[in-house]
């Protein structure tokens, strides 16, 4: 059986596009996207009389066509912005009104997904290539019933997902980042989670642990070092494991066959935990590759037996 | 969820909401010492003038110093380009496997990256055994082991000190770049007021009191009667002559450009860029961290010079320095010029101390050296060009263990040659020109750049610099390939820089052959395991 994994694009419409055509691409049997799917940035596109404008990487873009407009909301899109096109006006509500800007991140989000699952309509394999889904610590809860009423994919949170003798269970959340986002738990916690969802497997020889948060200490989880004011420390140069004690813990000792991750972009890699194999393939989605592992699994011996990381 | 708005208060141009990895920049402030240790005007700068000056006598260092960095200036542009394109840590390996191609990408950063590292530890040996050790066991007169200071510069007394270079280095990696980092920030400061002190010391002393200072020291050290003009005397006999202290002429000062790549070719060595909400801003901030680095380098340099020339005297520097060239170094040492600067104070402990502060140059330097070694390895492993263990980390001590392996046996085995043959320790120019080729090819990744990944170039707020409508980026890195290929040309085709001998360009090729030979067995061997290499760079069609 082969598998594609990838992880963390962010509300990159590029990466999106390139994962709906992934299996086909590198003739997998099964394609699964780790989580934070949902993008961190929304630009305002000020709709003024005959003519619109925004600002991209502080350059001010003026369109004077819908086409033009069309172009300037592909390319936001595809850096996993989410243009939103606004009357003057509404820019001043967004800005003045207690959570408006929340409210319109909201709405921009659902309805981004909502397309992009539109758009699997007709992509892996007509629907024959079983696709997994879910969500990481930054996306909002709201996008879990969206997945879930997809008829396309599968959401995976919690549960244990048999793959022709496998099973893949699936854990968006994460250990406590500075930045406070929607599925953080405790370490304690997490243990509980992950227990409860790993109860679900009849045969860990061929289980797949799908667990947004990287293994702590493990080189999967290498992030820059950061001060109080979360700016870099030294240039960058300085790295700290961030990851999770709690998925640690759990693959040394359930030992699944396989583990992939992600949530630490930087840290792409590779790491064999007794019989585990551990990846996270990273993230670039900013640049609009694809970041991924292409996994092949016996389903008879119950071992990964090849893996390659790949930029698609 | 909470967002930040950027922009104006009442027309905000983005919004951002909370999540992972939105970080601050880092301070520019970091990234100028980065690069200002990374072009180490002490370490690096101090050890190539002693053998440029005599090499290119016709030419003048200071102008050579200049052209070098104005022309090093575009290579920092083109880096900046690529470091807020495609801002990974892997830096040359990844911008020239995904613009280039894998293959190409692995040959030029295991040949720039690794390989050629082994050779530095030699000189990053021989460079702590002549700025540390030689001055202070001459200071303090000792003479264990045999010969004293001078047994530092013996084949033996060279392998040991290269010994000891790699098992701190190595221990550093080891031990991560947490507690490093901020030990760096403090040598830095160190080293700097170290200079001070030169500074003030070359400007408050005059010529007569350098020369009394010398002769009283030369003869105290080392039993040089009368060591100024015997210096003088000795390079007059050798039949040594140099220019006045000047700006031209042009034509023999270029041939020091190249000699001076030695430690200005590097203000873009530790620079990478994290960060995810990029924008012009981050062009600006990593071009200013590397240009502002760079420059503070040349303007420690060009003081030096013009104190160099007003208290020392350029043509007995010069003089000093032809002794040392031509192996009769006048007191039987490396010809430290801040060693004579602190005799002007005539004050042991003083000496010592100055010697010790100083030396923070190297330290705040050394940790570099495996460093990238060790990321081109780890990244080389994940792509399964080599074995799985490269990458492996022991779990008790947290210590790369093969990575380690793969830099330090070669690189001692390096040493212990380097040590002993005086002919292989003449190709230290090498050690410049296979990082060179490194960043030749990346430089001609920044120039395809919009032609092969438009998308990603029109994505990316270089695309944004322009000078008269025309883009900056890709116009630096072909001056940057003119400065590289000019080098180039000079390297291998004048005898005076000792790189284009026979042996010196095996040596060279057997490094391209080995990194060649990898690539194309790890492809043959996952090929037979059903893994195909040519498709980890191979882009997934979007449509």
């Amino acid at each position: 059986m082969k598998v594609f994994f990838a992880t963390d694009i962010h509300g990159s419409e590029v990466c999106w596009r390139k994962f709906l055509n992934s299996a086909a691409f590198y003739k997998a049997d099964l394609v699964v996207l780790g989580g934070d799917l949902t993008g961190k940035a929304m630009i305002p596109i000020v709709a003024h009389s005959g003519y619109w404008q925004c600002v991209v990487r502080g350059e001010t873009i003026r369109m004077d066509s819908r086409a033009e407009l069309e172009n300037v909301e592909r390319q936001i899109r595809n850096k996993g912005f989410y243009p939103a096109v606004v009357t003057p006006d509404e820019l001043q509500e967004l800005s003045a009104e207690e959570g408006a800007v929340d409210r319109r991140f909201s709405h921009e989000m659902l309805h981004s997904l909502d397309r992009w699952l539109d758009m699997a309509d007709g992509k892996l394999g007509g629907g024959r290539v079983p696709c997994i889904l879910n969500g990481g610590n930054d996306d909002f809860f709201d996008i879990d019933p969206l997945i879930e009423a997809s008829p396309l994919v599968n959401f995976g949170e919690g549960k244990a997902i048999d793959l022709d003798g496998f099973h893949m269970v699936s854990m968006g959340w994460t250990n406590p980042t500075p930045w406070n986002t929607f599925r953080e738990a405790p370490e304690e916690e997490l243990t509980a989670k992950i227990d409860a969802v790993v109860s679900q497997i009849p045969d860990m020889e061929r289980a797949i642990f799908n667990f947004h948060a990287p293994p702590y200490g493990t080189g999967l989880d290498d992030a820059p070092a950061l001060d109080e004011t979360l700016r870099p420390m030294h240039g960058g140069a300085v790295m700290k494991p961030v990851g999770s004690t709690a998925v640690r813990d759990a693959i040394t000792s359930y030992q699944p066959m396989l583990s992939v991750h992600g949530h630490i972009h930087e840290s792409r890699g590779v790491k064999r935990m007794g019989r585990t194999l551990a990846i996270n393939p990273g993230s670039v989605y900013g640049d609009g590759v694809l970041q991924g592992a292409v996994l092949e699994l016996n389903p008879k011996k119950g071992k990964v037996t090849k893996y390659l990381l790949v930029n698609g | 969820m909470a967002a930040d708005a950027v922009g104006s208060e009442t027309t905000p141009t983005l919004f951002l909401r909370n999540a992972t990895g939105l970080v601050r920049g880092w301070s520019i402030r970091d990234t100028i010492i980065y690069a200002c240790l990374a072009t180490n005007f002490v370490t690096l700068g101090l050890y190539e003038f002693t053998f440029a000056g005599p090499a290119f006598p016709k030419g003048q260092m200071l102008t050579a110093v200049i052209i070098s960095a104005v022309w090093v200036s575009f290579l920092v542009v083109a880096y900046s380009g690529l470091i807020v394109t495609i801002p990974r840590a892997g830096g040359d390996y990844v911008w020239q496997s995904r613009i280039l191609g894998s293959g190409l990408g692995f040959v030029m950063a295991a040949t720039g990256w690794w390989f050629i590292l082994w050779l530095w530890a030699p000189i990053y040996g021989n460079i702590l055994s002549v700025q540390l050790f030689q001055p202070l066991w001459a200071t303090l007169k000792w003479t264990w082991p045999g010969g004293g200071a001078a047994w530092f510069g013996t084949d033996n007394g060279i392998f040991v000190v290269t010994l000891i270079t790699i098992v701190i280095a190595g221990l550093l990696v080891s031990l991560g770049m947490g507690g490093y980092a901020r030990f760096q920030k403090w040598c830095f400061l160190g080293g700097m007021i170290g200079f001070a002190v030169i500074v003030i010391l070359l400007l408050v002393n005059s010529h007569q009191d350098f020369v009394n200072s010398f002769n009283l020291y030369g003869k105290q050290l080392f039993g040089v009667n009368n060591a100024y003009n015997a210096t003088n005397a000795a390079a007059a006999k050798a039949g040594y002559s140099t220019s006045p202290f000047s700006f031209g002429p042009l034509g023999p000062t270029m041939l020091l450009v190249p000699a001076m790549m030695f430690f200005i070719l590097w203000p873009n060595w530790g620079a990478t860029l994290y960060g995810e909400i990029r924008g012009a801003s981050d062009f600006r901030r990593v071009f200013t961290g590397m240009f502002v680095g760079l420059w503070i380098t040349v303007l420690c340099t060009v003081i030096f010079f013009l104190l160099i020339d007003k208290t020392v005297g350029w043509g007995f520097y010069q003089n000093l320095n032809s002794l040392d060239y031509n192996l009769t170094p006048q007191f039987g040492i490396w010809p430290y010029p801040f060693l004579f600067a602190g005799w002007l104070v005539h004050n042991t402990a003083f000496q010592v101390i100055l010697i010790l502060v100083l030396s923070l140059w190297f330290f705040a330097w050394v940790g570099t050296l495996f460093l990238s070694s060790t990321r081109v390895i780890f990244a080389a492993a994940f792509d399964r060009v080599l074995p799985d263990k490269a990458a492996e980390v022991s779990e008790k001590r947290k210590v790369p263990v093969y990575s380690l392996i793969l830099m330090l046996l070669p690189a001692a085995g390096l040493g212990a040659v380097y040590a002993y043959s005086t002919t292989f320790r003449s190709y230290t120019l090498d050690a410049t020109l296979v990082i060179a080729v490194t960043y030749l090819f990346s430089a001609i990744a920044v120039v395809v750049l919009p032609f092969v990944k438009p998308d990603l170039w029109k994505a990316s707020p270089a695309s944004r610099i322009k000078l008269f409508g025309i883009p900056v980026v890709p116009v630096s890195g072909l001056i940057t390939i003119g400065l590289l290929v000019f080098n180039l040309y000079e390297w291998l085709s004048n005898d005076l820089y000792f790189v284009n001998s026979h042996d010196s360009l095996y040596y060279m090729a057997g490094m391209y052959v080995l990194a060649i030979v990898l690539y194309v067995v790890a492809r043959l061997v996952r090929k037979r395991q059903g893994i195909d290499l040519g498709l980890i760079n191979k882009e997934i069609p979007v449509e």
